[in-house]
């Protein structure tokens, strides 16, 4: 059954939940992981290659230790194609908050001795390495997961959705909660994908799924603003799944 | 001399997170497990964000029992801002906790715990021969990760749970359609307590303190007092008095442990050897049927435990959900300044946040421990005596009992260094 294609996945800081989403990405699984070799995977099975070769690495978690990135530049010497699973590794995601805040500070809060604390700011995969598409979303979605899985098989470049979740707002005949409800929602410079989850289900879009390539951060800042929100709560908005990426920048002026 | 000979393991496969151990064979043996995930400093970039983001952002530090980190951390921000919430959302909260722990156990007891038994690298290599078995744990875990879904948005970081309630709650003929799922995997969850119950475990006796908590009227999960085997019974605003956290050299996660330094176990084993009396009359008579029966010390029963509150969340889901006309609810929060904690049961045990809220609704401070922090010191203690006990065995099996100890406990290290 196996098609001889080599996966290799690997986890850095992130709460391992785009694994779970890969492995029982639900009656897929056994086609699929019987479709493909995985060669490493630790939180699936013992041993593993560490080393490589692979057709294709996924990447799950923010970069948060230098040993991370040390490792993530001799994957990518050794695999074929290589994408960031998830938003922490696809824009930093929720680990990247620590980015808001004084490194030292946040390490004190946690540890009485931070001597033994190594942690850098937190960057997603594509800081350290190229990347051959983007998974997104927290937790990513089952249909980007099939997407990628497919071409794999196929041998053609994944396609990706690069719309806000705004189109996917209108596909589900929600209604727009930033203009209906004065709702601060991130939906217009958030990256489709989840099918308009929040919104759909009454509340404003956080921003999961990370920045949309194109997206217009500064006129939805402005837009939060005359709606009356205050710098800060702009600025946590901005930062909650995407700290370390430009598309939002405009967004995050610190209060 | 040479030194003593010692067993590493420097990452442990098929457990949540990263983590490995070192082992001095001595006839003192020395153990320390190498927690080595990095950490996120949760605890530390809180501070500063708002009351209602606490939820969305905490049920990123697992991606196994988010519903039980956004749980607890909503609970405890509505004690310390005083928020009331409807007997509706406590009911929907418990079945939606209780669809997670049915969930995760699954993952373990099939991906993570199975192939140690079957001799098998990974679930992986088991489904040529072991199909049936695979069947069964997508079946269960549909069902069950679909009324997760159904009632928070998603299985994996839910979105409907905030501070004061749910922002949508799901129509009557959807929960038609979930509980037929449910229903349909009973006889499924009653061959996998019988399926665990038959596998050959080490016969081990640990002489450990179990802690969960516990409530006269049902098999608590989110509300109750929190109780010990020996003797402890506090409620859950005294933690902090009993409970002290502490950090070692060789790991991120903390250490903690009663105070007076007892280490102790949380999880499924310690529910039910505290709360057995709680379960379900079918699940006490299924557990006698396959002969488990408390007290019971062995952790590697953890396994058996957990299949049993599979079986028992089944049940008492379908009861909770036919229980209940569910209507949509409007709330709102008032914002206030405050103090809070809250203790709930996560799959792997007890679960603990605790918040500091400015008169803004501004995290000041916050403390969270999770059920791997818990038990952190009770698998050193377990994995001493079992060295000590098997010394004579040669080093490649004394590494896979170790492995297998570790295992049984279902720790998550990833949420462990938060």
């Amino acid at each position: 059954m196996g098609t001889g294609k080599r996966i290799g996945i690997f986890k850095y800081s992130s709460c391992a939940g785009c694994q779970f989403q890969l492995f029982y990405f639900q009656h897929y699984v056994l086609e699929t992981i019987q479709a493909v070799d995985i060669v490493y995977c630790k939180m699936l099975q013992s041993g593993g290659e560490e080393d490589g070769p692979f057709d294709l690495a996924l990447i799950e978690g923010a970069i948060t230790e230098q040993w991370q990135a040390d490792q993530l530049k001799r994957i990518r010497e050794r695999s074929e194609l290589l994408a960031p699973i998830g938003s922490c590794a696809v824009c930093g995601g929720v680990p990247a908050i620590k980015n808001t805040a004084h490194e030292l500070d946040a390490q004190r809060r946690v540890y009485e001795d931070i001597s033994v604390v190594h942690s850098l700011k937190a960057h997603p995969v594509d800081h350290y390495v190229r990347v051959d598409g983007y998974v997104r979303g927290c937790p990513p979605g089952v249909r980007d997961l099939a997407e990628l899985v497919k071409s794999l098989l196929l041998n053609k470049t994944p396609r990706f959705l690069d719309y806000s979740v705004c189109v996917e707002c209108k596909l589900e005949e929600a209604i727009c909660v930033l203009v209906a409800y004065q709702e601060p929602c991130m939906g217009p410079v958030t990256n489709a994908g989840c099918g308009a989850l929040c919104p759909s289900r009454g509340r404003a879009c956080y921003g999961c799924w990370g920045p949309m390539k194109d997206a217009n951060a500064k006129a939805l800042a402005d837009r939060f603003e005359r709606m009356g929100l205050g710098r800060e709560e702009i600025y946590r908005r901005f930062t909650e799944f995407g700290e370390p990426t430009v598309e939002w920048k405009p967004g995050q002026v610190k209060p | 001399m040479s030194e003593p000979q010692h067993i590493e393991v420097e990452y442990l496969a098929r457990v949540e997170g990263e983590a490995g151990f070192r082992i001095v064979l001595d006839s003192q043996p020395d153990i320390e497990l190498r927690i080595f995930e990095p950490p996120r400093f949760f605890e530390g970039f809180l501070v500063g964000r708002k009351y209602h983001e606490v939820g969305d952002i905490v049920s990123r530090i697992c991606g196994i029992c988010p519903v039980s980190h956004m749980t607890t951390a909503i609970q405890a921000i509505e004690k310390a801002m005083g928020i009331q919430v409807s007997e509706q959302t406590v009911l929907l909260r418990k079945i939606f906790s209780l669809s997670q722990i049915a969930a995760s156990h699954l993952i373990h007891l099939y991906m993570l715990a199975m192939p140690d038994y079957y001799g098998f690298p990974g679930v992986v290599q088991m489904i040529p021969g072991h199909k049936p078995h695979l069947d069964r744990l997508i079946r269960m875990k549909e069902a069950m990760n679909g009324l997760t879904a159904l009632i928070g948005g998603r299985a994996l970081h839910p979105v409907t749970n905030v501070p004061g309630g749910f922002t949508h709650i799901p129509r009557p003929e959807d929960f038609a359609s979930v509980l037929k799922e449910i229903k349909a995997i009973r006889k499924d969850a009653e061959q996998a307590v019988r399926d665990i119950a038959a596998l050959e475990v080490p016969d081990f006796h640990s002489d450990s303190v179990y802690v969960a908590l516990y409530d006269e009227t049902e098999y608590a999960t989110n509300q109750g007092r929190i109780v010990s085997t020996s003797g402890l019974d506090i409620s859950v605003d005294q933690y902090p008095d009993f409970f002290v956290e502490s950090q070692v050299h060789y790991a991120y996660a903390k250490q903690t442990v009663l105070e007076g330094g007892t280490p102790i176990m949380v999880g499924a084993l310690a529910r039910l050897n505290i709360k057995f009396d709680k379960l379900q009359q079918k699940t006490r008579d299924l557990a006698a049927d396959v002969g488990f029966a408390v007290p019971d010390c062995n952790p590697f029963h953890n396994n058996l435990a957990q299949a049993l509150e599979v079986f028992d969340a089944i049940e008492r889901c379908i009861q909770l959900i036919e229980s209940h006309a569910f209507r949509d609810e409007e709330f709102k929060v008032e914002i206030r300044g405050g103090e809070g904690g809250s203790a709930t049961e996560a799959p792997r045990g007890l679960l603990y946040h605790w918040y500091c809220i400015d008169r803004r609704g501004v995290v000041e401070k916050a403390n969270l421990v999770t059920p791997t922090s818990h038990n952190f010191l009770n698998i050193e203690k377990d994995l001493k005596q079992l060295v000590a006990e098997n010394r004579k065995q040669d080093r490649e099996a004394i590494r896979l009992l170790c492995e297998k100890t570790v295992r049984a406990y279902d720790p998550c290290f990833s949420c462990s260094v938060h």
